[in-house]
C-alpha cells in the first residue's frame, strides 16, 4: 500500500519539488494548444514530478467555469478570457486570475463565405462597400465574447472603417464547430484558429480575407491561464509546469521535422481530430486563402522564438485591457498597470525561463506597430484606449454632459 | 441515510454500539467479531462507513483494516478502551480514519462520523496523489532505460535519442511511454 507521508507539508522547508503533482491541463481542439499537448504526452514534465491529464473542452465558456471552479488547475487559454474574468466581465463573478506563460502568437484569420466571394467580396474594400450599402447585416463569429477573435475581428473591422458594433452583427460560436455553422449559412464569416480557418478553405467553404497577424506581427495570442490562488497555492508546481511547457515550445521549433510531427500528433483523435493536411500546411508558414494566392508567412503561429514569445509582457494583458475600454465591455478605466501586474506572473517565468536555459532577461513591456499605424507599447493605455475613431465607450457622452 | 458495517469485537455479545446507533437513525448492519473476512463483507454489504468496536485492536484487525483500506477503501471508525499512543499511531497507519477511546454517547456519533468522513476524504485525495507520483516515476525510468537503448543502438547522444522517440511517438500519435516499451520489449527480443 502507499504510506501517506508523516508530514505532507515537508516542501515547506524550503524543497522546490511540486506541491501538487497530479494536473489538469484544459485545452481547445486549436493548432495552437501544441505545446501544451506535447508537453503532457511527450515526457516533458515527468522530469519535474509533474504528471499533466489532458482535458479537452467543448468551449471556451465551458473552459473557463471549470478554471474557475478548480476542476481545471491550469488551461490554454485566450488572453481575453482570463482577464474578462479576473475583471468580472461577462458571466462569472470576478475571480483573480493569472497568466503564467505565452504559449504562442499568430495564426489567426478572418474568413468570408463562399458566398461572400461568389459576388465578388473577396477585399477589404468591397466589404467595406458591401457592408454599408447592403442590408440586412452581415453575421460575424469570433468565439467567446471577450476573446483574442472577438477583438482581432473588431480591430480588424474598425481599420477597415467598418464599425464591428454597429455595422455587422456577430454572435459566438466554438471553433470546432465555425465551419458547420459556415456551411449551413449561419453566419457570413468568422474570426477562427487554425485549423478550423484552413479547413474552411480546403473544403472550399470560404476563403482567408485577412491573417491575424496583418493586424498586429506576432500578437500575443493564447496564454497559459490559472487562478491566483493557484500559483500562491502550488508555486513550486507552477513554475514547473512552465519549465516543462517552455521546453516543449523550444522543441517543436527545433526542426521542420519535430513541426511535421506535431502537426501528426495534433491530428489525433483525441486533440485535434482534424485532417493533417488542414493542420500542417499552416503550422509550417505555408498559406493558401483559397482565392488562389499561395505564400510563405513571416510571422506564422509560433510557440517559442527563443522566448520571445512566451513571455507573459505587461503590455500585452494591457492591450486586452484597452480594447474592452474602446468597445464598451468595462465602463471605468481599470488601473492598467496595477492590473497587469497582478495578472502577468513575470518574476515566475523568469524564473522558469532560467532554469531550463531560456533568456530571463525579458523586458516588460514591448513595443508594437498595429495594421492602423498605431503604436502600442504600454506606456498611455488610458489614452490609447480612447484614441480611436470607432469606439463604443460608454461613458463618453455621458461624463462630459456631467462636467 | 448512512449504512453502517459494525464490527463488534468485543467479549460482550451485544455490542454497545448497536442501540446507540439506530437510536441516532443509522441502518446498522451486525457483524460479531473478526474471525470473519472484513474485506468479503465490505464488498457483499458496501457500507458507507466501517466501525470496529474492539476493547483493544489486534494485528489481525489491522491487518484486515490495511486491507480494505488499499482495495475498497471507506471511512473507518475505531472505538475501543486502549489509551496506548502506540497502538493507536499503528491503527491510524493502516487506514483508521477515526479512534475514540471510550465514552461512547449517541449524541457525539455523529460528529465523529462527520469527521470521521471529512479526513477519510482528504486521506484519499493525498493517497491519489502520491500514486499517481509512483506511476509518474514509473514511466520516467522505462523511459530513461528506453533512451539508454536507444543511444547503444543508434550510437547517439542523449538529446538526439530523446528526440528520435519523440518524434517517432508524435507521428505515431502516441505517447512517449508507449514508444518506450516498444524500444524495451523490441530490445528484448532482439537480444
Amino acid at each position: 500500500m502507499i504510506e501517506v507521508p508523516s508530514n505532507p507539508l515537508a516542501w515547506v522547508n524550503g524543497s522546490d519539488a511540486p506541491e501538487k503533482t497530479d494536473i489538469n491541463l484544459g485545452f481547445m481542439a486549436l493548432s495552437d494548444c501544441a505545446s501544451v499537448v506535447v508537453a503532457a504526452t511527450q515526457g516533458f514534465a515527468q522530469p519535474y514530478g509533474l504528471t499533466l491529464n489532458l482535458k479537452r473542452q467543448s468551449s471556451w465558456a465551458n473552459l473557463r467555469d471549470k478554471l474557475v471552479s478548480g476542476e481545471l488547475d491550469a488551461a490554454h487559454s485566450l488572453y481575453g478570457l482570463i482577464y474578462a474574468v479576473h475583471l468580472g466581465i461577462g458571466g462569472v463573478a470576478s475571480t483573480d486570475m493569472a497568466v503564467l506563460m505565452g504559449l504562442n502568437q499568430n495564426g489567426q484569420s478572418i474568413n468570408l463565405s463562399h458566398g461572400l466571394q461568389a459576388m465578388g467580396v473577396t477585399s477589404p474594400d468591397a466589404l467595406d462597400r458591401h457592408v454599408h450599402q447592403t442590408r440586412p447585416k452581415l453575421t460575424f463569429a469570433q468565439t467567446f465574447p471577450t476573446g483574442t477573435h472577438a477583438m482581432w475581428l473588431y480591430y480588424w473591422l474598425a481599420s477597415q472603417g467598418i464599425h464591428p458594433l454597429q455595422d455587422v452583427d456577430s454572435v459566438v460560436v466554438p471553433p470546432p464547430q465555425m465551419v458547420a455553422h459556415l456551411q449551413a449559412g449561419r453566419i457570413d464569416g468568422f474570426c477562427v484558429g487554425e485549423p478550423w480557418s484552413a479547413s474552411a478553405v480546403q473544403q472550399n467553404l470560404g476563403f482567408t480575407l485577412a491573417t491575424t497577424q496583418t493586424i498586429w506581427p506576432d500578437h500575443p495570442e493564447k496564454v497559459l491561464g490559472c487562478t491566483r490562488a493557484f500559483v500562491e497555492q502550488y508555486p513550486n508546481t507552477a513554475r514547473a509546469l512552465v519549465m516543462a511547457i517552455l521546453e516543449a515550445s523550444r522543441f517543436i521549433e527545433q526542426s521542420t521535422e519535430n513541426r511535421r510531427s506535431t502537426a501528426q500528433l495534433l491530428s489525433a483523435p483525441d486533440y485535434l481530430d482534424a485532417p493533417l493536411d488542414c493542420i500542417e500546411p499552416r503550422l509550417l508558414g505555408d498559406y493558401a486563402d483559397g482565392l488562389g494566392h499561395r505564400w510563405q508567412d513571416p510571422h506564422a503561429l509560433r510557440f517559442h522564438a527563443g522566448g520571445e514569445v512566451n513571455v507573459p509582457y505587461l503590455s500585452d494583458g494591457m492591450w486586452f485591457m484597452t480594447q474592452f475600454r474602446r468597445w464598451g465591455l468595462l465602463r471605468d478605466d481599470p488601473d492598467y498597470l496595477g492590473v497587469a501586474r497582478q495578472v502577468q506572473q513575470l518574476d515566475l517565468y523568469r524564473e522558469a525561463a532560467n532554469a531550463v536555459g531560456v533568456t530571463a532577461q525579458c523586458p516588460d513591456l514591448r513595443s508594437s506597430q498595429l495594421i492602423d499605424g498605431k503604436v502600442w507599447d504600454g506606456s498611455d493605455p488610458a489614452g490609447y484606449a480612447r484614441s480611436f475613431k470607432l469606439h463604443a465607450l460608454s461613458d463618453s457622452s455621458h461624463r462630459f454632459a456631467q462636467r | 441515510m448512512l449504512r453502517i458495517l459494525l464490527i463488534n469485537d468485543t467479549a460482550k455479545k451485544v455490542g454497545r454500539l448497536k442501540a446507540a446507533l439506530t437510536e441516532a437513525g443509522f441502518e446498522v448492519i451486525d457483524e460479531s467479531g473478526l474471525t470473519i473476512d472484513l474485506p468479503e463483507r465490505v464488498e457483499t454489504v458496501r457500507p458507507d462507513v466501517i466501525l470496529i468496536d474492539t476493547e483493544s485492536p489486534s494485528r489481525d484487525v489491522l491487518e484486515q483494516v490495511v486491507l480494505v483500506t488499499r482495495d475498497q477503501p471507506r471511512p473507518i471508525v475505531m472505538f475501543t478502551d486502549e489509551h496506548d499512543p502506540g497502538v493507536m499511531r499503528q491503527a491510524i497507519k493502516s487506514g483508521v480514519s477515526a479512534y475514540i477511546v471510550e465514552g461512547i454517547h449517541a449524541q457525539r456519533l455523529q460528529p465523529i462520523l462527520d469527521v470521521a468522513m471529512a479526513r477519510f476524504e482528504s486521506d484519499q485525495a493525498l493517497r491519489a496523489q502520491l500514486h499517481a507520483r509512483d506511476q509518474q516515476l514509473a514511466e520516467r525510468k522505462r523511459i530513461e532505460l528506453a533512451k539508454g537503448l536507444l543511444m547503444k543502438m543508434k550510437s547517439c547522444n542523449e538529446e538526439e535519442a530523446y528526440t528520435l522517440m519523440r518524434r517517432q511517438a508524435m507521428s505515431r500519435q502516441q505517447k512517449l511511454i508507449q514508444v518506450a516499451e516498444q524500444i524495451i520489449a523490441m530490445s528484448e527480443l532482439l537480444g
